[in-house]
């Protein structure tokens, strides 16, 4: 009988569990690893409240964050996508298609891209220029594109480092990516004569022209982790990363960030739009999710309280920069009146 | 729950139908079982699977089929404006019924309350009728045996040839796994292969997989040449191996031709403690202390090192590998007869004379098998590598830069990606099935070599 | 050698030195064999050294006592008391006010943020709960010790200089001046790390605990357990016992003995391809988690079994079918009870090895962020190895330590487990 009495409990057991196809009763995050940590610092603090389920956060970039967020609406696809730019008319219209038609946008705070490096190394003063020389794919020489010779900083300069260039940074999928490309890349490129010339000619070869980065080692894509990249800046004094300021201030016992165009990377530049390098944060809600997966409106409102999003809130020292207290009145009325964005 | 309730009351129901089984058999017997053509307890047996397999059967389909009826029930019922969403809305107002009805979160609007209160009401009742039809099977099934049981039933064969079925069931389990897993490869497989040639893929010597993913958008050029994977792996692999089977043959050596049996008894399980230590606990030590390590001995020497040196992640992989090398090389050795050492003795040479002219060669080709497993064991190895070596696929064979593997680029490029129709991630099922390939091939040779040495000493 | 050896062999005295020779390569050779297992078992000593000496301080917390005022309109309920307005009030405030109150002098944002780094941001928890268990504390002031910040808890561990001016140093020189001032007024002090044990994961590396993936793992091998133990008994007895000798059992056979060399990647790409897109399956789930490691410890448990089969001799199973029991009933009653003691250790050697893989695990989503303890198979959860290795991708130096004593606890369970596998052998150990 004992035979017989363990195969039942073991069918029993079988059972009981595959029965039970989940419905989901948590929030979903999905998008930006530079918007990450701040959504998940409110995703912990509402959960711990207790009313809800705390979110389940995965950093997916934000072109991956979009395209999972676009792609329909449903307890399959995510409620929210943090997102480091804002949405491009390409994706919204993705949005539209698969009928994720109302999409709450949530301006969340500011953020620079820094170009930093170990604190063991040297300091660098860099400008956008130089960024240009260092990481494009084809640079102008002698007035035509040629592929990128350049292997050490100091050919560029001979008063940056004499030191292979070897720069980690976000794969197309971030949009770190997307931002730094427009916000270096696409601005330095227009400072080229040549690049200026193609620019008038043929707008397309000009966007492939800046948006190509380099492919022969010179730059590395690192995946989504940035926290993998501080990691390893840590263990090679000679690389470079380009990552959000936040993961700079969580790590300045490691990490120095370059100056850039002369002025360094600090909270005050960027807030006061020194810093050429930064660029807006951006969460996405899905408006047809809000009731339907409990918590959404209350997590939306744990975001945009002042002891969050506030000036001494607790994002703030996670290293958000806020904005300006009547740009966040105006972005929380908003949010909290769930307004559809509008393109 | 009520479904825990519902599966013990079937396991009482089938204990009752053993023991009354078992009772009738010896009361038909007239209280000689002797004169039974099975023992009363496999009449017990025959009844308590009548009673129960039915049932189990009849809850198993309901589990089954339970999600699907629940949901159009639901669906059917939803008030018309509703009923006209589009599907996937319909998915969300669904989920919220159903959290709801579980949970008994607050419905966002009057019909999903009723469609919950419905949901509530049909599962109910189904599972009601479910358990009153699956109990009604449980006792019909008793009956239905119980009346069967006489002197001359042969209740164990049948018994038996339930168990057997189980049992033959059970053995192509494997099986299944196997075909599982070739299939998912394949499958995946062909797919990326539509994107990118296959000779492109084993022989290019580009490894660069982002591509842009919108029209938009400007990524890098998507090359799939794994050339510098493939050399990345088998440098690492490389240096495991320089460490391992050194370190791992000469273990086995002294532990098994000159240890005493105490000395013996207490090394051997020591050794195979590396062997037991999670590979992810190895990666922490090889990035946090191995690999800073070698930088610094690279850098008061002048040499550039890496911080994610294949030196580091190989070296650390080696030692994982230690045991796995000594321990098989141990069964080969103790395997060569004693025979042969008698006689080199006989002939006047000492002890490492004999093992190096003697047993090392008769253990040869056990030996050589034995390293092949842990050739296989290191290029599947995931997370030393994962943790302690680049992502940056270089094709060099300095042991001191950075190299990748087929292995962390398949955790690279799957982890936090969840879309399937991108070569992207498609490519790495193309490295799993290369992979996969590869530690078959090296596992089936080993394995020949091994069990054709055994026979020639068995 | 050949030809002038035996020129050599007459005299005695190089007889005696070339024997001297041979005997010396015999002491080198022994010698490189101690060696050996001297390096392979330094590498343990080394490994296991800097896991436990990184570890062991993880399991002491730094805590700072602060005098918390519960002003209602810092708190922002004004004269709400429902539990509703305490769970959402600005705690976090009233740690930073109260800070403020005890250290008068800081001014300025960055001085300020200094200052409110001495706290945990996770510790407003502590005065929630607090206040959920007693309103009426609102108005009051208490004094409360309060999780410490990482970087603090780091230098009242030693794991960062606290001499000021370092260069490096996380802490500016006002923050370790204040640490000086509160080790002198008795207001800082360390305890047992209970939130190790009692919390899921969490950003903050002070306030992250092991125990939602101590539940997942739990989850994940009692999966694992409950499939692969019947298939695999029932399989080792059937290919042991029963199955006749022909092609199909010998491709099975071969079969298993390859899939025990698949590496476990491989798995977790069926577990995705399969279980997850296939059959549609949740991410992150340790049922999905549970099957796939299954499916990997299945053969081990297999080969295992027919291992403790094989060693039960023939003259059992002789003596059972001579004396009229059918085949079944001599492998139920005689042999598989004899063989059980090797079924179960091989069982529980391989649940030891589930239990610390890692990589397939990462192919089915258990690496997300997940701070709730899971309540069943089907909720997200991360298990222990992967905690691990999330842990020890944080850049925070707290995480170093974290990391470690996650290590140590999974060493714990595996030792726990090995431990339960030896003395059940040795209990239960026949020779026939």
């Amino acid at each position: 009988m004992n035979k017989s009495l363990a195969v039942a409990a073991v069918a029993l057991a079988t059972v009981a569990f595959a029965g039970a196809a989940q419905a989901r009763d948590q929030i979903r995050i999905v998008g930006s690893s530079t918007v990450y940590p701040f959504t998940t610092a409110v995703a912990e603090q509402f959960g711990k409240a207790g009313k809800f389920k705390t979110p389940v956060v995965e950093s997916t970039g934000t072109g991956g964050g979009f395209k999972l967020f676009c792609a329909g609406v449903g307890p399959d696809h995510p409620d929210l996508t943090n997102a480091s730019r804002a949405i491009k008319k390409s994706e919204f219209e993705t949005c539209a298609k698969n009928g994720v038609a109302d999409v709450v946008e949530m301006k969340v705070g500011y953020d620079g891209i820094v170009l930093a490096a170990s604190k063991k190394a040297k300091h660098m003063d860099i400008t956008r220029q130089q960024m240009f020389l260092a990481l494009a794919k084809d640079v102008p020489q002698g007035g035509k594109l040629v592929p990128n010779p350049y292997t050490m900083w100091n050919q560029i300069d001979p008063k940056l480092p004499a030191a292979k260039i070897e720069v980690l940074g976000p794969p197309p999928t971030s949009g770190t990516r997307d931002a730094f490309v427009e916000l270096v890349m696409e601005a330095a490129a227009e400072t080229f004569p040549e690049l200026k010339e193609l620019k008038k000619s043929d707008e397309k070869a000009f966007k492939k022209a800046y948006s190509s980065v380099r492919e022969d080692g010179g730059y590395v894509e690192a995946g989504e982790n940035d926290n993998l990249i501080v990691q390893k800046l840590d263990a090679n004094p000679n690389a470079f990363g380009i990552f959000g300021y936040s993961f700079l201030d969580q790590n300045s016992d490691k990490l120095q960030g370059s100056m850039v165009d002369g002025v360094a990377p600090t909270f005050d530049n960027i807030a006061a739009s020194k810093y050429p390098v930064s660029r807006p944060l951006f969460v996405y809600a899905k408006k047809a999710h809000v009731g339907q997966i409990p918590g959404i409106k209350e997590y939306l409102a744990e975001y945009t309280s002042e002891k969050a999003w506030g000036k001494t809130g607790y994002l703030a020292d996670k290293g958000l920069i806020p904005m300006p207290d009547s740009e966040r009145k105006e972005w929380a009325a908003k949010i909290n009146g769930l307004e559809a964005l509008k393109m | 729950m009520q479904l825990l309730i519902l599966m013990v009351v079937l396991l009482a129901l089938t204990t009752f139908g053993f023991r009354l089984g078992r009772g009738r058999a010896i009361a038909a017997s007239g209280n000689n079982p002797r004169l039974l053509h099975s023992l009363p307890r496999y009449h017990g047996y025959y009844v308590a699977l009548w009673s129960g397999l039915p049932a189990l059967f009849l809850i198993a389909a309901w589990l089954m089929l339970e999600p699907s009826l629940l949901h159009s029930a639901v669906m059917s019922a939803l008030p018309a404006d509703l009923q006209g969403l589009s599907e996937e809305r319909l998915a969300l107002v669904y989920n919220e019924v159903r959290n709801v009805a579980r949970y008994g979160h607050v419905p966002s609007t009057d019909a999903v309350g009723q469609a919950a209160a419905g949901y509530i009401g049909v599962r109910d009742t189904v599972f009601l009728s479910v358990a009153a039809l699956a109990l009604a099977l449980a006792v019909a099934g008793l009956a239905f045996a119980r009346k069967r049981i006489e002197v001359e039933l042969r209740a164990r064969n049948r018994v038996e040839s339930v168990v057997k079925v189980f049992l033959v069931l059970a053995s192509l389990a494997a099986i299944f796994t196997t075909i599982g897993i070739v299939l998912s490869l394949l499958f995946e497989s062909l797919r990326f292969f539509q994107a990118v040639s296959i000779f492109e893929f084993l022989f290019g010597t580009q490894w660069s997989p982002q591509m842009a993913i919108r029209s938009d958008q400007v990524g890098s050029s998507g090359a799939f040449g794994a050339i510098p994977l493939f050399t990345g792996t088998l440098l690492i692999s490389g240096i495991a191996m320089l460490v391992a089977v050194p370190l791992g043959l000469l273990s086995a050596i002294y532990m098994s031709e000159y240890a005493a049996p105490k000395f013996r008894s207490v090394v051997k399980p020591l050794l195979e403690i590396l062997a037991g230590i999670p590979t992810v606990v190895y990666g922490f030590f090889a990035a946090l202390t191995v690999a800073p390590f070698f930088r610094e001995i690279g850098a008061s020497m002048g040499l550039s090192v890496a911080s994610e040196s294949a030196l580091a992640a190989g070296m650390v992989m080696g030692i994982m590998i230690i045991p796995f090398v000594s321990s098989l090389s141990d069964d080969v050795i103790t395997a060569v007869p004693n025979s042969l050492r008698e006689g080199s003795y006989g002939l006047g040479a000492t002890k490492s004379e004999t093992i190096k002219q003697v047993v090392l060669p008769a253990a040869l080709p056990g030996i050589v098998g034995g390293v092949l497993l842990a050739v296989s064991r290191a290029i599947g190895e995931t997370m030393i590598v994962v943790m302690a070596a680049g992502l940056a696929a270089n094709l060099t064979a300095n042991p001191l830069e950075a190299v990748t593997t087929v292995t962390t680029q398949i955790v690279t490029l799957l982890v936090g990606d969840q879309e399937f129709d991108s070569p992207k991630t498609l490519a790495a099922f193309a490295l799993g099935l290369v992979l996969f390939t590869v530690t078959l091939a090296l596992n089936v040779v080993a394995l020949s070599i091994v069990n054709k040495y055994r026979e020639k000493y068995d | 050698m050949a030809e002038n050896s035996s020129l050599v062999r007459s005299t005695p005295a190089a007889m005696a030195a070339r024997l001297k020779r041979r005997y010396a390569a015999e002491t080198r050779f022994r010698l490189a064999g101690i060696t050996a297992i001297a390096l392979a078992l330094g590498f343990l000593a080394t490994l296991i050294f800097t896991i436990f000496s990184n570890g062991l301080t993880a399991f002491v917390q730094t805590s700072v006592k602060v005098e918390v005022a519960f002003d209602p309109e810092v708190l922002g309920i004004g004269n709400d008391r429902s539990p509703d307005a305490l769970a959402g009030a600005n705690y976090g405030q009233v740690i930073k006010e109260s800070l403020y109150k005890q250290f008068p002098t800081v001014e300025g944002r960055s001085e300020r943020r200094e200052l409110v780094g001495l706290v945990s941001s996770g510790a407003d928890i502590t005065l929630r709960k607090m206040l959920a268990a007693n309103p009426a504390l609102i108005g009051t002031t208490q004094s409360v010790w309060l999780i410490a910040g990482d970087d603090i808890d780091m230098a009242m561990k030693g794991h960062i200089s606290r001499t000021p001016g370092a260069d490096g140093n996380r802490l500016t020189d006002r923050q370790l001046g204040w640490i000086g001032d509160l080790e002198r007024q008795g207001a800082i002090r360390k305890g047992f790390n209970t939130t190790l044990f009692t919390t899921g994961d969490s950003r903050e590396p002070e306030l992250a605990g092991l125990w939602g993936a101590v539940v997942g793992s739990f989850f994940s091998l009692s999966i694992t357990l409950i499939v692969c133990f019947p298939l695999g008994v029932a399989t080792a007895v059937y290919l042991e016992e029963f199955a006749p000798k022909n092609k199909w059992t010998d491709i099975i056979e071969v079969n298993i003995n390859n899939l025990a060399a698949v590496p476990s990647v491989v798995f977790g790409l069926l577990g995705l391809a399969i279980f997850l897109n296939f059959f549609g399956m949740p991410r992150s789930a340790p049922l999905v988690g549970g099957l796939v490691l299954a499916l990997i410890s299945l053969p081990t448990i297999i080969i295992a079994g027919r291992a403790a089969l094989k060693a039960v001799p023939p003259s059992i199973r002789e003596a059972a079918l001579g004396l009229g029991a059918s085949k079944q009933q001599m492998v139920t009653d005689h042999v598989l009870p004899l063989a059980m003691p090797g079924i179960l250790t091989g069982t529980i050697l391989g649940m030891a090895h589930a239990l610390g893989e890692t990589a397939p695990l990462l192919m089915i989503g258990m690496v997300a962020f997940i701070v709730d303890i899971p309540a069943s198979p089907m909720d997200p959860a991360a298990v222990l190895p992967v905690q691990v290795y999330l842990w020890a991708d944080s850049p925070e130096r707290a995480f170093v330590e974290r990391t470690s004593a996650a290590i140590m606890v999974l060493l714990f369970f595996l030792g726990m487990m090995n431990l339960a596998a030896i003395l059940l052998r040795k209990k239960f150990e026949r020779r026939w």
